[in-house]
């Protein structure tokens, strides 16, 4: 990392001494990216990390995406280009970054961000060349998954689809990293884990209103949800959605109490600790993100402990990071929208998406289309043959290539991989079946559910 | 005087300016008391108020409770006149709080097995561990400064070492004591860190401020700030009061012996 930074700086450096005495001559187009730390290949791989794809071909990465990105650009578009990039922390700091004055072309945020910002008008649209599936270099749009595809269609702010403003990165569920020796998995896939007596002090819950008021919500409504007769409504997926995106004053109280009693049964509201705490066993269930789930498993099976993940069956929150163009920044510049719709193009490529996914360890929402490479790069992963000791299982991930009944998209995997990394980051059809997109909070339910964020967490004397 | 006065309106004034306009105004940018009037009519946030006034009296408490004795023996007594033992109490004031905080969280886990037990207990614990340098410096200031011949002098006219300590010792140290309180209560009021680290999920003061402040609602954290300022206030107006009248007689004899 120090040399990563170190070099960072230098360009940095670099950058400021150039920036003043070449900006007459040269038409560089400036791309200015703001996106999440350590969230892109940043390049400087060890050996060793090479990735051997069951077709020869080895992936490797030295200089990072962004570089390969510039030369790229060049070769392919015939303009220089020169990537501004940094980083930020949570979406609320990216938010005020640019309502305080600071001017990006291309940011990646949350979903509910993303809402936000069209709903303010704050997005510039992708132009139609996007969309273009006969172009070659539209990776994006030839490899996006048909199903993230289809929850960007769906979604809209002011009868604009989301599709329009923005293009996916990563994506994921939400949901409870658990440790199968003490916890069992049926304990696992309920959120009302979270009040259980029997693992009472021995849970954490992340320390974030949104996702808090998820689990909150799903436990309020559990005998709804679970009721047979709501199961089987035909629009199944949009009641539960609306049901857990309820933001009245009822359902808020009502969460708050909820919230109040999780507070006094679980070990913690962490933002970090929860990972290190799995390990040396202080907790034996961990709410998280896929992406930070598939992570602490890894961690801990370097520590010789066997973690698992689970959907729970109330619902899970899909999450997921896109990016958009910010108006303001590409102000209608021609060359600066292709650089960086040219950008988006770029790291949707499928070897370029694989190194990133080796690098952050998040699943992206390119299943590549025709070509298999993200296909292969998942076998490399999670493939496994005959002669291990585990019994083996043929585990579908045809929902997020948009095949379900081909028998291509399978992958032949040992059977705890059902319940590990393989399903934190490609879970199966029926997990996906009660996923629903969280949807922003306008300024009034904002302030309500913050609120109720604040009262569930300070100290209830009782009267 | 030209450079403080800048940096007396740069660094005092102004951000106290910019938190009361944030505190009596709404989101609309209109004057409004409705922020007051949610604090101080929710009952959860005056729990949180008694909550962490509790965790700090306490945390006061046992800090002067513990630090007394402590910075009488370092500043009077017979074998430990050296510098180098106030060195030894001082010195983990060097070492960052949260490193401090988190070896110990880790003690308390081998006795106590799980840490949510007892949420309070772990907090004020830890608070007087952090705190306590910040209580034994004042008070071995003041009483070092004490004078050996009154001790003596109260004690050829009669009175025991008891009486020594309560009618002299104490009275004269009274400076040291509210300087070790205000060092010690108000950070004991805010410091949700510590908190953070031993996992009390419950809110104080502090974390209030934090989390209306990383939910951008500027409005509120200001108005607990605000509350914070006008507690830190009554402290201090209380404290110089005593200051101003115990121990000033006694001072000027001292002058003059």
């Amino acid at each position: 990392m120090k040399k990563i930074t170190g070099v960072f700086l230098l360009g940095l450096m670099a950058t400021l001494l150039f920036s003043g005495c070449g900006k007459k001559e040269d038409n560089t187009i400036v791309l200015r990216v703001n996106s999440w730390e350590e969230y892109i290949d940043e390049g400087d791989w060890e050996e060793g990390d090479e990735i051997e794809l069951a077709d020869g071909r080895v992936i490797f990465s030295e200089s990072g995406l962004v570089e390969n990105f510039e030369e790229w650009f060049y070769e392919t578009y015939g303009m220089k280009v020169r990537v501004e990039y940094s980083t930020f922390g949570t979406n609320e700091e990216l938010y005020n970054q640019m309502t305080m004055g600071d001017t990006y072309d291309l940011v990646c945020p949350s979903e509910y961000m993303i809402m936000k910002l069209m709903a303010e008008g704050m997005l510039e649209p992708f132009s139609s060349d996007f969309y273009d599936v006969t172009v070659e270099e539209n990776y994006y749009i030839k490899g996006v998954s048909p199903y993230i595809k289809s929850v960007f269609d769906d979604l809209s702010i002011n009868d604009q689809p989301l599709s329009k403003y923005a293009a996916g990165y990563m994506w994921g569920t939400l949901g409870i990293v658990y440790n199968p020796e003490v916890v069992s998995a049926e304990d696992a896939s309920h959120w009302n884990l979270l009040l259980s007596d029997q693992y009472s002090k021995r849970i954490t819950i992340k320390d974030s209103v949104r996702d808090a008021f998820f689990a909150g919500s799903c436990i309020l409504n559990e005998e709804i949800i679970n009721s047979k007769s709501f199961l089987e409504d035909e629009n199944y997926l949009n009641n539960l959605s609306e049901l857990l995106n309820a933001t009245d004053e009822k359902t808020v109280n009502a969460v708050e109490g909820i919230l109040s009693e999780i507070k006094d049964n679980v070990y913690s509201f962490e933002t970090d600790s929860g990972k290190a705490d799995m390990v040396t066993g202080k907790v034996v269930a961990n709410q998280q993100w896929s992406g930070d789930a598939v992570y602490t498993l890894d961690q801990a099976e370097e520590d010789g402990v066997e973690l698992c993940y689970s959907a729970p069956e109330e619902g899970t929150n899909l999450w997921f990071d896109g990016w958009c163009m910010i108006r303001a920044g590409i102000a209608e510049n021609r060359d600066k929208k292709i650089a960086a719709e040219a950008f988006i193009n770029f790291i949707s490529k499928p070897e370029n998406v694989v190194r990133n996914m080796y690098y952050i360890g998040y699943t992206s929402v390119i299943a590549g289309g025709e070509d298999d490479t993200i296909l292969q790069y998942i076998d490399w992963c999670y493939g496994a043959e005959d002669e291990e000791e585990e019994p083996l299982v043929e585990y579908p991930i045809g929902f997020f290539f948009g095949d379900e009944e081909s028998d291509d998209y399978t992958i032949t995997t040992v059977e705890s991989q059902t319940r590990r990394q393989l399903f934190a980051q490609y879970p199966t059809k029926d997990v996906m079946e009660h996923c629903v997109v969280m949807d922003y909070f306008d300024p009034e339910e904002n302030t309500r559910i913050n609120r109720m964020w604040t009262n569930a967490r300070c100290f209830d004397f009782g009267w | 005087m030209i450079p403080y006065a800048v940096f007396l309106v740069l660094f005092v004034v102004l951000p106290l300016f910019v938190i009361i306009s944030y505190a009596f105004t709404n989101g609309n940018g209109e004057v409004s008391f409705e922020n007051f009037i949610h604090f101080f009519q929710n009952r959860k946030t005056i729990g949180t108020l008694l909550y962490s006034t509790a965790i700090a009296v306490l945390t006061t408490v046992f800090c002067l409770l513990l630090g007394y004795p402590v910075a009488y023996i370092l500043a009077k007594g017979e074998i430990f006149r050296e510098h180098s033992l106030l060195f030894l109490f001082v010195l983990p004031m060097w070492i960052n709080f949260t490193l401090r905080i988190t070896a110990m969280k880790e003690i308390l886990t081998f006795f106590e097995g799980n840490l949510a037990y007892h949420p309070f207990f772990n907090t004020v614990f830890c608070m007087v561990y952090d705190f306590l340098p910040f209580m034994i410096q004042p008070l071995y200031n003041a009483l070092t400064k004490l004078d050996d011949s009154m001790m003596e002098a109260a004690q050829d006219l009669g009175a025991n070492r008891l009486q020594v300590i309560l009618k002299v010792v104490l009275p004269l140290s009274i400076p040291g004591i509210v300087s070790g309180i205000t060092m010690v209560f108000l950070p004991s009021m805010t410091n949700y860190v510590v908190l953070d680290l031993v996992y009390n999920s419950t809110y104080i003061m502090g974390s209030l401020i934090g989390s209306y402040f990383s939910a951008y609602d500027w409005h509120n954290g200001s108005v607990i700030s605000l509350v914070l300022l006008l507690i830190i206030c009554m402290i201090t107006f209380i404290s110089n009061r005593l200051t101003r009248f115990e121990p000033e007689p006694e001072t000027k004899k001292r002058r003059t012996a």
